[in-house]
């Protein structure tokens, strides 16, 4: 499925072209998911003029890829993820969601965000057995028993979601708030995935869970992912992560309002690393001159976000 | 470790008290405000044993009994060998009790559409750009000021008095529904989107439903205001109520029925925030209040 190598070189810092990361995939005609032509964000910034958020981005996304987008802090990053989303539109360009424009948040899209990803007011099995009844039936449509006997096969499969995630059987009757930040996120996760969307997006949806827990979620993230291959954005500002998780990164920098021409894509290319099992990436000599070479592009301005490469035995992000 | 109690730590932030110091401590204003009563109501009757101002414990005792057994000079007198039962349905604080708890509900029900349109005004923002200058103008408008152009209006009969407590509280309760939906986090209602929720879906079925137990806290804060409004047109035009029973004994300065009337009021609104603070536990026990 992965073209051959090519290792993250400062030549990639030139704005990235249309097709950066669709030729890997060009002969095995893989389809388009997600693509966004010229696309563009500014706002008016009052007296300062108009403020470019996001210019001439150029992405096309095939389908089953894991992409990450990769950036320090008001790069556009999670404004990038919004438009795939349908929660923001941009001022310019066109964004395109399995075949047709987005115009409005829908189920082609699942959402898991960094926190309040569950309804506090349903238990666990409710809040993952809520999308696939909306999608099912109406207010009226639950009246008939045809909807209460698929709602007891949805309630089976909800479980078995849930239980592959991780939780116990106790759990599921639980409200969001008597569940720690990172069961919380595999339930958001069970829930966006129950309603087999073809796009998975998720904004920083582990930033803020502790390492360990963070990297138990990764790896079952990755073999969610590797299962049943839904195409996955992913937003992070963690290297480790991104190079741990991504078949594709996309590493945005700043827009200099100056340079109205130049895009924010700096990086946008298929992983080498992606090619090795998930337990070994980290451990490859190219993961850490990658993330050596991505910690100098992505956060050049800044160093708040900066890690260190993983230790030799352990991927920890 | 030194364990001796010092008197200086009752004051401080970080102790904790027992259940027992608690549930003790709750209880001495009462019985402080009590004696002080007692005190008073002695000193004075010792000067003038007639003395109608403070009455002495017989003298309330005496007007509470006839308050709850008695029925009001304007009725028909209750046979005073009748069960008990019979004598407080038929008495002058059972009559004034049911009149203002009509009234109060049902400015309470007509409130249901106020908290409706402050949740659709956070929810659509063009119902909201619509609305919201409008509600936070006629929030400032002092209640009490429309009394006359609801008498115009209404009459002096049961409508003007319902709607003094509407208008009074609604302005209040929109503005508070609004700020409160408006709370919920964005990425809920993007998340409920996602997973093929309609319009409706979303502001009823996750908007309101996480937000219901903030607004009945809400309406909780507003019982007073209610009562407030409540007694001020019943004081002003009524034939029976509470506020009218106060107003009337004032000309009278029967303070033996003023007294346990006030008593009686603020037991029935502690009473009715007591089952919306209950209701509200137990629709709700994923509430967590801040």
């Amino acid at each position: 499925m992965v073209s051959a190598p090519v290792t993250l070189s400062p030549a990639h810092l030139a704005p990235a072209p249309a097709a950066a990361i669709a030729p890997a995939r060009a002969t095995e005609a893989a389809r388009v998911e997600i693509s966004l032509r010229k696309v563009g964000v500014a706002y008016s910034a009052g007296k300062e003029g108009t403020k470019t958020v996001l210019a001439n981005i150029d992405l096309e996304i095939p389908a089953g890829e894991f992409v990450v987008l990769l950036g320090e802090t008001g790069c556009g990053k999670s404004t990038l993820l919004r438009l795939m989303l349908g929660q923001e539109f941009p001022t310019s360009g066109e964004v395109i969601v399995d075949g047709k424009p987005v115009k409005r948040i829908d189920s082609r899209t699942g959402y898991v965000p960094q926190k309040y990803s569950l309804f506090p007011d349903r238990t666990v099995l409710e809040n993952v057995m809520y999308g696939p009844e909306n999608a099912r039936a109406g207010l009226l449509g639950r009246l008939t028993p045809s909807f209460w006997r698929f709602r007891r096969e949805l309630r089976e499969e909800a479980i078995q979601s849930l239980t592959r995630m991780g939780l116990r059987p106790q759990d599921m009757k639980k409200y969001p708030y008597q569940l720690s930040g990172g069961m919380q996120q595999r339930v958001a996760i069970a829930q966006a995935l129950l309603m087999k969307p073809p796009v998975l997006l998720l904004d920083e949806a582990f930033s803020a869970l502790d390492p360990s827990t963070r990297s138990s979620l990764q790896e079952l993230l990755h073999s969610i992912w590797a299962e049943s291959r839904p195409t996955v954005v992913f937003v992070t500002h963690n290297t480790t992560e991104a190079l741990l998780l991504g078949t594709t990164l996309i590493v945005l920098g700043r827009h200099r309002d100056e340079e109205p021409e130049k895009s924010n894509v700096l990086v946008a290319q298929q992983l080498p690393t992606a090619q090795l099992p998930f337990a070994q990436r980290c451990n490859s000599a190219e993961f850490r001159e990658q993330h050596e070479f991505l910690e100098r592009v992505a956060f050049a301005s800044s160093s708040r976000y900066r890690t260190q490469p993983p230790a030799q035995e352990g991927c920890h992000a | 470790m030194n364990t001796a109690f010092h008197p200086a730590d009752l004051a401080g932030i970080q102790v904790r008290p027992s259940r027992l110091w608690t549930q003790s401590l709750g209880w001495i204003l009462f019985a402080v405000g009590i004696a002080l009563y007692a005190q008073f109501s002695i000193a004075r009757h010792k000067e003038n044993p007639e003395d109608r101002v403070v009455p002495s414990a017989q003298q309330l005792i005496q007007g509470i009994k006839s308050a709850a057994l008695e029925s009001a000079e304007e009725d028909d007198p209750v046979d005073a060998n009748a069960p008990l039962i019979e004598r407080f349905s038929h008495s002058m604080l059972w009559k004034d009790t049911l009149s203002s708890s009509k009234r109060f509900l049902i400015a309470l029900v007509l409130l249901i559409p106020a908290i409706l349109l402050g949740l659709h005004m956070a929810v659509f923002p063009y119902f909201g750009a619509l609305c919201l200058r409008f509600v936070t103008f006629f929030d400032k408008i002092v209640a009490l000021s429309l009394l006359p152009i609801l008498f115009i209006v209404f009459g002096i009969e049961e409508w003007s008095k319902i709607a003094l407590m509407v208008i009074g509280v609604a302005p209040t309760l929109i503005l508070d529904t609004f700020n409160i939906a408006k709370g919920v986090p964005r990425e809920q209602i993007v998340k409920a989107f996602t997973l093929k929720s309609s319009d409706i879906d979303v502001t009823y079925r996750i908007v309101l439903k996480q937000v219901l137990p903030q607004i009945i806290n809400s309406v909780r804060l507003n019982l007073k205001p209610l009562a407030l409004f409540l007694f001020a047109g019943e004081m002003i035009a009524a034939t029976d109520g509470l506020a009218y029973r106060i107003a009337l004994m004032r000309r009278h300065m029967g303070m033996d029925i003023i007294l346990p009337y006030v008593l009686w009021v603020a037991l029935l609104l502690f009473l009715a925030d007591a089952i919306l603070r209950f209701t509200n536990r137990r629709l709700h026990p994923w509430y967590q209040p801040l």
